[in-house]
């Protein structure tokens, strides 16, 4: 592979020079494995809700980008994320989401683990009915535990091992949102949903962080919502996205809402922001509901978004948080056929990457810096590497 | 082993009824005169207690124990 595949100087510029990521950034397999590295390996990325494993014992083989890992609640109610393999010949420990009642033990040989990854039991690994041996040190021999961070329900990984801490990571995000650090509570299933787009995972970030296109793609929240209601947000390296100054609440026709988060102020009474945390991982928040959709890239052009609904209590109304849940539907799948459309233009040879909105577009400008930031310096740590 | 008692071993693979693999293997376990075939069939019956969260697993890892084919472990790690 050549050290350098794509020219990101014109990325870098200021917003109103800029041109965005070049076509290879969507199109090219060797970009996007250039890319895993840089964007999503070395980052804390998004990976799964821990209300996807709600209970003790609970696990779910998740493949990410062809890493195969293990979600887990431990016995002790702690989530945690190994890779999904046994120490003794690299076998797939679990192929399908299901209760661990006692130990995790491998279909190949039996080797056996704890829910904490220790390796607890290695039959006949001394011959026929001798279970231990000298040179099978147990205590070295666990699972592979990847490093792993929960907020806001997200279940955050880092599978280089080498990011910052987690709390150093997003310390501006997180005081950000502090008043709405609360309890989140899932709305269960009937507040989750996936969508598969055909498109580059980044194009779904792009999207979600400006307002720009809301009027267009968006018409139902021209009437309260307006373009001229909503703000940029950004934080260089970190985040960017908008935010709205008039949030109006769900209502049943009887006037129920959902409850608030506990004090969440009144600064929220009318606001709430959406912002996209690098790499994969979107985020909204209301005084009265959350959401969290982690993009999972499939492929250079196959993204799936898992949504989660959350709210401040942990039993809502069933018709209110359906409507709720349907309302968010409709406008994430309004967003479709515009990452899948940018995505089939990559394929145009003569675009140059596009040119930014100054005032419109500088979060998704925020988030192509970011990339072209991340990827200079894998390429640069390559090439020293050599 | 008798050949009743291994269909229903086999019976019992075949339907994952790990209760059921628990209780025969230690069976085969209790009907075997050679230590180191009885550690066999233990050693299956602890597998499959462990792996299931039996009540009989520190038993089962006990008698292991006591012919040296276990680690000396108070907590089987979970």
């Amino acid at each position: 592979m050549p050290a350098e595949i794509t020219d990101l100087s014109s990325v870098r510029k200021s917003v109103e020079q800029a041109n965005g990521l070049p076509n290879a950034h969507y199109i090219d397999p060797a970009v996007f494995e250039e890319e895993k590295q840089a964007l999503l390996y070395s980052q804390w990325a998004g990976l799964a809700v821990a209300a996807d494993v709600p209970e003790p014992g609970d696990a779910v083989p998740i493949s990410f980008l062809g890493t195969p890992l293990l979600l887990l609640r431990d016995k002790a109610g702690d989530v945690r994320v190994f890779q999904n393999i046994c120490r003794h010949r690299g076998m797939i420990l679990v192929e399908e989401p299901k209760k661990i009642r006692g130990a995790i033990r491998c279909p190949y040989h039996s080797w056996c683990y704890s829910t904490k990854g220790e390796l607890v039991s290695t039959p006949h690994v001394g011959g026929p009915g001798h279970n231990t041996h000298e040179a099978i040190e147990r205590e070295n021999l666990g699972l592979f535990e990847v490093r792993s961070h929960i907020w806001r329900d997200v279940v955050w990984v880092n599978l280089s091992g080498d990011a910052p801490a987690f709390e150093d990571a997003m310390a501006d995000l997180i005081e950000r949102w502090v008043e709405f650090d609360k309890p989140l509570y899932h709305g269960g299933t009937d507040s989750k949903f996936e969508l598969e787009v055909d498109t580059n995972w980044k194009l779904a970030v792009e999207n979600y962080c400006e307002s720009y296109h809301l009027p267009w793609v968006h018409p139902g929240l021209n009437s309260y919502s307006r373009l001229e209601d909503h703000y940029n947000i950004e934080k260089p390296g970190q985040y960017s996205g908008q935010g709205t100054l008039v949030y109006r609440q769900l209502k049943s026709d009887a006037g129920d809402m959902f409850p608030d988060f506990e004090e969440v102020g009144e600064k929220w009474n009318e606001q709430a922001e959406y912002i996209a945390i690098y790499p994969n991982v979107l985020l909204g928040v209301h005084r009265d509901h959350a959401f969290a959709i982690i993009l999972e890239p499939k492929g250079l052009d196959k993204t799936v978004e898992h949504i989660h609904l959350y709210y401040s209590v942990p039993k809502t109304s069933d018709e209110l948080r359906r409507t709720n849940t349907a309302m968010w539907k409709t406008v994430f799948e309004e967003d479709i056929f515009v990452v899948e459309g940018m995505q089939r233009g990559r394929h145009a040879d003569m675009f140059d990457g596009g040119r930014f909105s100054p005032v419109m577009d500088s979060p998704t400008h925020c988030f192509h810096d970011w990339v072209a930031g991340q990827v200079d310096a894998h390429r640069f740590k390559s090439r020293a590497a050599e | 082993m008798s050949e009743a008692l291994d269909a229903q071993m086999m019976a019992a693979h075949e339907a994952h009824d790990t209760r059921a693999l628990v209780r025969l293997y230690t069976q085969a376990a209790d009907s075997s005169n050679d230590v180191d075939a009885a550690c066999f069939y233990l050693t299956h019956a602890y597998v499959f207690a462990l792996e299931s969260g039996a009540p009989e697993t520190r038993m089962l890892r006990a008698r292991l124990m006591e012919y040296g084919r276990e680690t000396d472990v108070t907590d089987p790690g979970f």
